[in-house]
């Protein structure tokens, strides 16, 4: 059992090592004193530091998801963020062979924090048996993703995207080569031989010749360093052919300690002399408490505080329970004086979708994708074909509700969090904005995250300013846990969106002109304030899969008519391509079927010129048998590609109730091309979720929003998918030559598309807004 | 005031009596393995077993389990060496890993009591418990493995 001063093994064996190290940080030279990076000398000499927690015996690829070393409270002011990308600022290295890779990223599931320094590992020629991995606490642009980068002109960490393992695949080549570059030479002054006749094995550089040998943590120790240490070229990265790691089954880091109950995710983190806080938050977004009485509230055992809050009342207290009672017992009257108390999500879609289908409208924003001119092709069109597709809002109902802890200083000038969080940075850079500090004075513990899908990657996020606020108004630790009713009705959505979409063909049935126009709000203007003031009008949240990038078409027009919201909103996850995606490709479903063409072999011609997308469509079409006809199913396919190089093809398998509406997915198979596969295993994990998320959400998930108050609460009424409705599955991940290009949301799009393609193919009936419930199965097929 | 067995221990706590046992073994106890997930009975994060017998920890009030014997993940074995930690292991099931104590203790009550269940027995025992990441089928084989392993050896 966990001792009552709640410290984990980790920052136990941390705070060890500051207690016998002089107050050196256990990063070394990662909290450079002053004017930016440290010295190569002042680098190694921090790592000796180092050394002492790897004694403790935490090795064998193990993880330390808090990141935390030990510092209590934030850096030291002063302490500049250093810009330039710092490869050894990533490893360390100690005496004894334990070596230590910084992770820049967040662990959500996806695997990145095994991936991602496993390239590390793998291009240093490191022992991974041996390597502790520990992740970033703090904004730093060093360990910012260098793919999240123009939005703010620095990176950013920002786990979103499928972007961990792809953005940082370069950084940890070089970081690694580096490393490894930097042992030989000095192996080679200290055995007294020339380096072109050294090797490395694991952790160990070998002189063949006279079969001597020195581990990593011995050279180390003796190395002199030099001052910089020069960029290693790209050409003496080790070629695939000598991996040992990567694109093997190396299991994942953070699992053991997901099967034991010790894995420390947000919720879990217990801070000495906390207290728990619930917060009663307006029912409707915008609106204020005007009376509060709180008598029956503080009556309840273990309350010890309310305090009102801008957008809530906060009832805090000595237990969790104490708080969730007390908030019952609230009586708050409401400004009612919100906009949104006039939402009504049915007339709100009929907006939208006047406003798609009036071509002569738009919203002034750039086109999110222009090729060719459609309108001479629609002009001298054979024909013209066009649809509309609907969609509901979407919860990312991860399993872990939204919660956080923090501790701001008695001057509110500085502050730890300890948070589930997609991105240190924006969480850190959001609270320095909350209390009119400096970001430098934010710490923040990225902990276990028991689901993100996007739900965690917010600039403004509402766990942690409650925590903040709260603490601050009460000079201690704070931990906010939202209910799970909580995190519905304040929850941030997929948007509401209605799409138009219209197809010109000639005479010879070649599609000339492809238009898709999105009504949807802007996203990313909601969830992102700062990178919305950056990005001139385009919403890439709203947008992801409007484009059409695999198929030879020479003229296309994709629009975003951007809407006003009717509900928070976010990223979500596969982001907009969920819906932009069950568009554009059941509308090829729908070409096809109006130019009497074999839907799959209609793809197959339109991707032939893009030879990755063929060849997932092939493969997936090999996969399910495309062609054998079967009994009482029926198949449909979809193809989406993900973040601009992954690309995936989708077949479902289905059944139809006609008298209940109640689709069946009996199998589904998905083929991709993401690049080199690092983690083959893991990366079937994530076709499996991605494909069991996209069927969930296609069939079932639903948010509504009226009045200003979402209409569902819990699991109850949103239902997602359980093992009992789960189809068979069957994915591959054809091998490729190109980098690794992420997998943490890819296919997910198919799945929406593939199933209306199946519905079609099963009943002739189109189904054309998401999600496809029994009840709106059956209003369809009474057409 | 409640007394019971926590993991073969005997402890009291200072809790109200309609304190949900999931709040008592995570926050006063510090077991932060069991998880909260919808506080309704709905998804299964916050299953322990009382008794042997796998309960939502969030719908239990601590009164209830007054000298009785409660299991959680911390407890259901040393070192995580339970054949379905280690199954759960080899099939590499978590993704985030939020639920998956819950499923471990939901399946280590499905094996004590049929130790060979068919696959419709396992889906339909576990069907109380939601993993977001979609990793049902992981799950499935992982239990298979565990009964399979255990099989063997009887």
């Amino acid at each position: 059992m966990k001792r009552s001063d709640n410290l984990t093994g980790a920052e136990a064996m941390s705070r060890d090592v500051i207690a016998s190290s002089g107050g050196l940080s256990a990063r070394g030279n990662l909290d450079a004193p002053s004017g930016g990076l440290a010295s190569r000398r002042e680098f190694m000499q921090g790592v000796g530091v180092t050394l002492t927690v790897g004694a403790t015996g935490v090795i064998g690829a193990c993880s330390m998801p808090s990141g935390d070393s030990g510092d209590t409270g934030a850096p030291e002011p002063g302490m500049a963020a250093n810009d330039a990308v710092t490869p050894n600022a990533w490893v360390s290295i100690g005496a004894d062979d334990v070596i230590t890779i910084q992770f820049g990223a967040t662990e959500m599931g996806q695997g990145s924090m095994t991936s991602v320094p496993l390239v590390l590992a793998e291009e240093m020629d490191a022992d991974w048996e041996r390597v502790r991995v520990e992740t970033v606490s703090r904004h730093d642009s060093t360990y910012g993703n260098p793919m999240a980068f123009g939005y703010y002109g620095f990176p950013i960490m920002y786990t979103a995207g499928s972007a961990a393992l792809r953005g940082y695949f370069n950084a940890m080549r070089q970081a690694g080569a580096q490393a490894r570059k930097f042992l030989l030479d000095a192996a080679a002054e200290q055995l007294g031989v020339p380096v072109e006749e050294l090797s490395t094995e694991p952790s160990r550089v070998v002189h063949a010749a006279s079969g001597e040998s020195l581990s990593y943590g011995q050279i180390a120790a003796a190395a002199a360093i030099p001052e910089n240490l020069p960029e290693v070229p790209e050409s003496e990265y080790k070629p695939r052919s000598e991996y040992r790691y990567l694109g093997t089954d190396v299991p994942r880091i953070d699992v053991p300690a997901k099967v034991d109950g010790s894995a420390e995710f947000g919720i879990d983190v217990q801070i000495p002399d906390m207290v728990y806080a619930s917060v009663l938050r307006t029912p409707v977004e915008g609106e204020e408490p005007v009376e509060v009485n709180d008598s029956a509230a503080r009556a309840i055992p273990g309350v010890t505080d309310v305090i009102t809050l801008p957008y809530g009342v906060a009832v805090v207290g000595e237990t969790v329970e104490g708080t969730i009672w007390g908030k019952n017992a609230l009586q708050v009257t409401w400004s009612e004086s919100s906009r949104f108390r006039d939402v009504d999500q049915a007339r709100d879609l009929d907006e939208y979708e006047a406003r798609a289908l009036d071509l002569s409208f738009s919203t002034g924003n750039p086109l999110w994708q222009e090729v060719g001119d459609i309108e001479p092709a629609f002009e001298s069109a054979d024909r013209t074909i066009e649809a509309v597709y609907r969609s509901d809002p979407a919860y990312h109902a991860q399993m872990e509700p939204m919660n956080a802890t923090a501790s701001v200083s008695a001057d509110g000038r500085s502050a730890e969090i300890w948070v589930s969080t997609q991105t240190q940075s924006l969480t850190a850079m959001a609270a320095a904005d909350l209390l009119g500090t400096d970001v430098d004075r934010i710490t923040v513990h990225a902990k276990y995250i028991g689901g993100g899908y996007g739900r965690r990657a917010e600039y403004r996020q509402k766990d942690v300013e409650d925590a903040l606020n709260l603490s601050r108004a009460l000079g201690r630790p704070v931990k906010v846990i939202w209910s799970r009713e909580d995190d519905v009705r304040d929850g941030v959505f997929r948007p509401l969106a209605a799409q138009y979409l219209r197809a010109a063909l000639d005479a010879d049935g070649s599609i000339t002109a492809l238009q898709q126009r999105v009504a949807t709000p802007s996203v990313l203007s909601y969830m992102n304030e700062p990178r919305w003031a950056l990005s001139r009008n385009r919403d890439g949240i709203s947008m992801n899969g409007a484009q059409v990038t695999r198929y030879a078409i020479p003229n296309i027009r994709a629009e975003h008519v951007m809407v006003d919201r009717c509900s928070r909103l976010a990223a979500w996850r596969g982001v907009a391509t969920s819906y932009t995606r069950f568009a554009n490709e059941s509308f090829i479903d729908e070409i096809a079927h109006t130019l009497g063409a074999n839907p799959l072999e209609l793809r197959l011609d339109l991707t032939r010129d893009n030879p990755p997308g063929r060849s997932v469509l092939e493969e997936v079409a090999r996969m399910a048998e495309w062609s054998r006809p079967r009994e009482g199913t029926s198949l449909g396919v979809a193809l989406s590609d993900y973040g601009g190089a992954s690309v995936a093809a989708g077949i479902a398998e289905v059944s139809v109730n006609e008298d209940t509406g109640v689709i069946t997915v009996h199998r589904y198979w998905m083929a991709i091309d993401a690049g080199f596969i690092v983690s083959p295993r893991n990366t079937e994990a994530q076709m499996e979720g991605n494909i069991v998320y996209g069927i969930s959400s296609a069939l079932k998930e639903r948010i509504s929003v009226n009045a200003g108050s979402v209409d569902q609460s819990n699991f109850h009424d949103y239902p997602v998918m359980r093992m009992n409705e789960m189809p068979e599955l069957h994915v591959r991940a054809l091998p490729s030559d190109g980098p690794p290009s992420g997998v943490g949301e890819l296919g997910l799009a198919t799945t929406g598309p593939a199933i209306a393609n199946a519905v079609f193919a099963a009943t002739g009936v189109r189904l054309r807004e998401l999600p496809m419930t029994p009840e709106r199965v059956l209003a369809a097929m009474r057409v | 005031m409640a007394t019971f067995t926590l993991n073969g221990d005997s402890v009291t706590v200072e809790a109200e009596p309609d304190a949900p046992l999931l709040w008592v073994v995570r926050e006063h106890l510090g077991l932060t393995g069991t998880k909260f997930g919808c506080g309704i009975g709905q998804c299964g994060a916050c299953t322990v077993h009382v008794d042997g017998a796998s309960t939502y920890a969030c719908l239990t009030p601590v009164s209830v389990v007054e000298g009785r014997q409660v299991t959680t993940i911390e407890g259901l074995s040393e070192d995580g060496a339970h054949p379905l930690q280690q199954a759960w292991i080899a099939e590499e099931v978590p993704q985030c890993g939020y639920c998956q104590p819950g499923q471990i203790m939901r399946a280590a009550d499905l094996l004590a009591n049929n130790p060979q269940p068919s696959r419709d027995e396992i889906v339909a025992h576990m069907s109380t418990n939601i993993c977001r990441c979609g990793t049902y089928t992981r799950i499935v084989s992982a239990i298979e493995r565990a009964a399979q392993e255990a099989g063997n050896e009887a």
